[in-house]
């Protein structure tokens, strides 16, 4: 039933103008965690993220000019670390910003040093000398908070959901917020609805 | 060393002297030139100067063997070695191609060299060579690499825990693998000795009370530069502690789009107990207002380093720049655009370099219009009488404004100028712009290097041949129409030392007309031009030392395509001089002929 209802949502998100795909993208994204987490939901995720991603191809400025090897002969160091280079967030390169509500000061990581959601919780605790922070990610429901992200389209995520190779290849910046403030966000707590 | 009182008969009447006393007047003969000098002038000067030579550079690790370099100078202390070909920082190069520093690190070690300074650019250094390194030289004091890569954090943490007397860990620009570890942890508690501190480069966490710990007790700390780990209390709290005799700031990546209150208040009162500083860099993806929060010691500057803070507008970079008057050394990025520039004209009299970067490397916006034009480039020349030295990426450029550049800076040494277009001409007139470089030449008596852009044909290189009589280092690209404009370069030029093209029509005609010419250079790189194996194998023939290398695409060699077509062209040539014979540790994409 639960499963059937995903695949309509899913063929809803395909049939959207382009305009209105990244509201209807959120709007998938909230159906989403309304299911339990595991395999089916990562299935969903993928069939989400992969049409918004056709749309949004789509609609892309016209491809750079092609660019000439080793030109414009800017150094390669200098090229990996400037701006530009350091938003479209590659592997390896995932140095994100995580601001921790109720902690004056934001943290810098490099999500590429981490293997995997259970790393990334030992990370996160470690940052921030608190644990209780990854626990948010693995078992969401009890946990003071949550860890959520913002991924490229500037939305924000739940962070636990998406297969990790793509967690770190959309994520920008994360977010420790408490639960009780997740709620006004825009975003359900897991397991609301189980 | 016979160190024994003697008179030598010998027409030169400074021979009359004891050896220490000719020693000592060596001692005041620092440049590395003037030391080649005296050397040759007989065999006895050549005896001390060996024995009294401290520093050595050489411009190109296979030029010389390092047991060749021991044996002249067995007292050395202080060594720079440069390996990669200066295109290798564009990509051109192999990753493998070489440039290994381990050999020489081995046989200083063997060599019993008391080795206190080593500076490497473009080297392949290995975590076992740095440990070698931190094992084998007591004295061992400064460690400073340029763009060098091969390397992890754990090689920094030998350095840190065996070199007692280290003084300075530069690192610039380097490829360094991060293994977050503890390798700031690995400075004993009993080493207080260090001067320069600078991890800017490395891309991941550090253990931030270590290097509070380690700043604390150093004492002598005049250059900190911190990487993108570091935050702003943490920040604060490392400024705090060495305030008063910090020189050299390089700030990380701290929180920036709305600190709290309290924390930037204990910034700016930090800043302002950094009375000694003079220079700054860093601000990797830091927001405006902490820069902003270096505005009261603005006036104190000296050199300012901005070509990283991609997220600082133009607006706050130009309200930054405006009040650092004293200001000679300016690293920024083209979002600065002609009107910053004009700010900075204004206000930094004093200026004597500038380099401007491009900050949008991936032509993401069509209707870029904070780069730079040529607008911004007459008004520095116009407002800053001290220039000698710039580095200007830009979209366009005009003869006319070339022609008033020149006329309003002739001390120019250094003059880079990239038009981020291959081939753009003039963009009022759609002439090549042979004459803005001819009169660049023409008025710079003194430049030695020299880098065109831009719409060119031969008669920029008649122009520099005719002219640059100063000029040591050329990089071509996109350039010219057939051999003469490399001939007029090869012939005119005297003092030229290295000379580096891609994707110019020169051809085996220019390489071979004058092989011996070679000799006088470093070194000369050719890429995508029209030379062939032919024309590369004949001059490997004529110029026995030579080594002539060509490097391949593919990783097979070419050895077993020596029947090839002698006619195909030559993707990439790098020749140098050496001593010492065709290397032994060429990766198989590399053939030396």
């Amino acid at each position: 039933m639960e499963k059937g209802g995903l695949e309509l949502e899913i063929t809803e998100l395909r049939l959207g103008l382009p305009g209105t795909e990244k509201m209807m993208k959120k709007r998938g994204f909230t159906e989403m965690i309304m299911t339990s987490s595991g395999s089916n939901s990562n299935q969903c995720e993928s069939g989400v993220v992969s049409s918004g991603c056709d749309v949004e191809k789509a609609n892309e400025s016209p491809v750079a000019k092609s660019q000439v090897v080793g030109w414009p002969p800017v150094c390669s160091y200098r090229r990996k670390n400037s701006c530009k280079e350091v938003s479209t967030t590659r592997v390896g390169l995932g140095y994100v910003k995580v601001s921790m509500d109720g902690v004056p000061y934001l943290r810098k990581m490099d999500l590429g040093s981490s293997q995997g959601y259970d790393d990334l919780a030992f990370a996160l605790d470690k940052l921030f000398g608190f644990h209780g922070i990854g626990v948010a990610l693995k078992d969401g429901d009890n946990c003071e908070y949550v860890t959520i992200y913002e991924d490229k389209d500037g939305d924000w995520m739940l962070a636990g959901d998406v297969p990790w190779g793509m967690f770190i290849e959309s994520c920008k910046r994360l977010r420790i917020m408490k639960r009780s403030d997740a709620a006004g966000f825009g975003l359900q707590p897991r397991g609301v609805d189980e | 060393m016979n160190r024994a009182t003697k008179l030598r008969p010998s027409t030169s009447e400074m021979n009359y002297f004891p050896d220490e006393v000719i020693e000592h007047i060596f001692d005041f003969v620092a440049s590395h030139r003037d030391r080649n000098s005296i050397s040759l002038v007989n065999k006895s000067w050549h005896k001390i100067e060996r024995y009294s030579r401290r520093q050595v550079f050489i411009g190109n690790c296979y030029a010389i063997s390092p047991e060749r370099l021991i044996r002249r100078f067995p007292c050395l202390r202080s060594l720079t070695l440069k390996g990669k070909p200066h295109f290798a920082d564009f990509n051109l190069v192999p990753h493998e191609w070489g440039g290994f520093l381990h050999p020489w690190i081995d046989a200083l070690a063997k060599g019993g060299v008391k080795l206190e300074e080593l500076r490497l650019k473009r080297m392949v250094v290995s975590d076992e060579s740095l440990e070698l390194l931190s094992r084998s030289f007591v004295g061992f004091k400064s460690l400073v690499l340029v763009s060098c890569d091969g390397f992890t954090t754990d090689g920094l943490a030998s350095i840190a825990a065996n070199c007692r007397n280290l003084r300075e860990l530069d690192l610039q620009e380097n490829e360094i693998d991060d293994h977050r570890g503890q390798w700031l942890n690995c400075f004993p508690d009993t080493c207080t000795t260090l001067v320069s501190l600078n991890f800017a480069c490395l891309k991941g966490e550090i253990n931030l009370s270590a290097l509070e710990r380690l700043v604390a007790r150093s004492p002598n700390l005049k250059s900190l530069k911190v990487n993108r780990a570091v935050p702003l209390d943490a920040l604060t709290r490392l400024m705090s502690c060495c305030a008063s005799q910090l020189v050299d700031l390089g700030v990380g990546c701290y929180e920036n789009n709305e600190p709290e209150p309290e924390s930037f208040a204990k910034l700016l009162f930090a800043i302002a107990k950094c009375t000694s500083l003079r220079s700054l860099s860093g601000f990797s993806e830091v927001g405006p207002l902490c820069l902003t929060a270096f505005i009261p010691i603005s006036a104190n500057l000296t050199s300012l380093n901005l070509s990283y803070a991609a997220e600082i507008q133009g607006n706050h970079l130009i309200k930054f720049v405006h009040f650092c008057k004293r200001l000679q050394r300016l690293w920024i990025l083209d979002s600065i655009g002609d009107k910053g520039l004009e700010v900075v004209a204004s206000s930094c009299k004093e200026l004597q370099e500038l380099r401007v970067f491009p900050s949008d490397l991936h032509d993401e916006e069509d209707n870029n219009n904070t780069a730079v034009t040529e607008v911004g480039l007459v008004a520095i020349s116009a407002g800053c009488p001290k220039l000698h030295s710039i580095l200007y990426f830009c979209k366009q450029m005009t003869n006319a404004a070339l022609i008033t550049v020149a006329k309003n800076c002739p001390n120019f040494i250094r003059f880079r100028l990239c038009i981020l277009e291959p081939n753009k001409p003039d963009h009022i007139t759609s002439q090549s712009l042979d004459e803005g470089f001819g009169a660049i030449v023409q008025a710079c008596k003194g430049l030695r290097r020299l880098s065109v852009s831009g719409l060119l044909t031969d008669k920029v290189f008649l122009y520099i041949g005719m002219y640059a009589e100063q000029l040591e280092m050329l990089s071509i690209a996109f350039a010219g129409d057939t051999d003469k404009g490399m001939l007029d370069v090869l012939n005119g030029c005297k003092k030229l030392r290295k000379l580096e093209i891609r994707d110019s029509p020169f051809g085996n005609a220019a390489l071979l007309a004058d092989v011996g010419k070679y000799e006088t250079m470093r070194s000369l790189w050719m890429s995508s031009c029209e030379v062939t194996l032919g024309g590369c194998k004949r001059l490997a023939r004529n110029a026995p030392w030579l080594n002539v290398e060509i490097i391949n695409e593919n990783e097979s060699g070419r050895m077993e395509r020596n029947e090839e077509d002698e006619r195909e062209k030559v993707d990439r040539l790098y020749l140098y001089r050496t001593v010492v014979g065709t290397r032994k540790d060429a990766p198989p994409c590399v053939t030396i002929l």
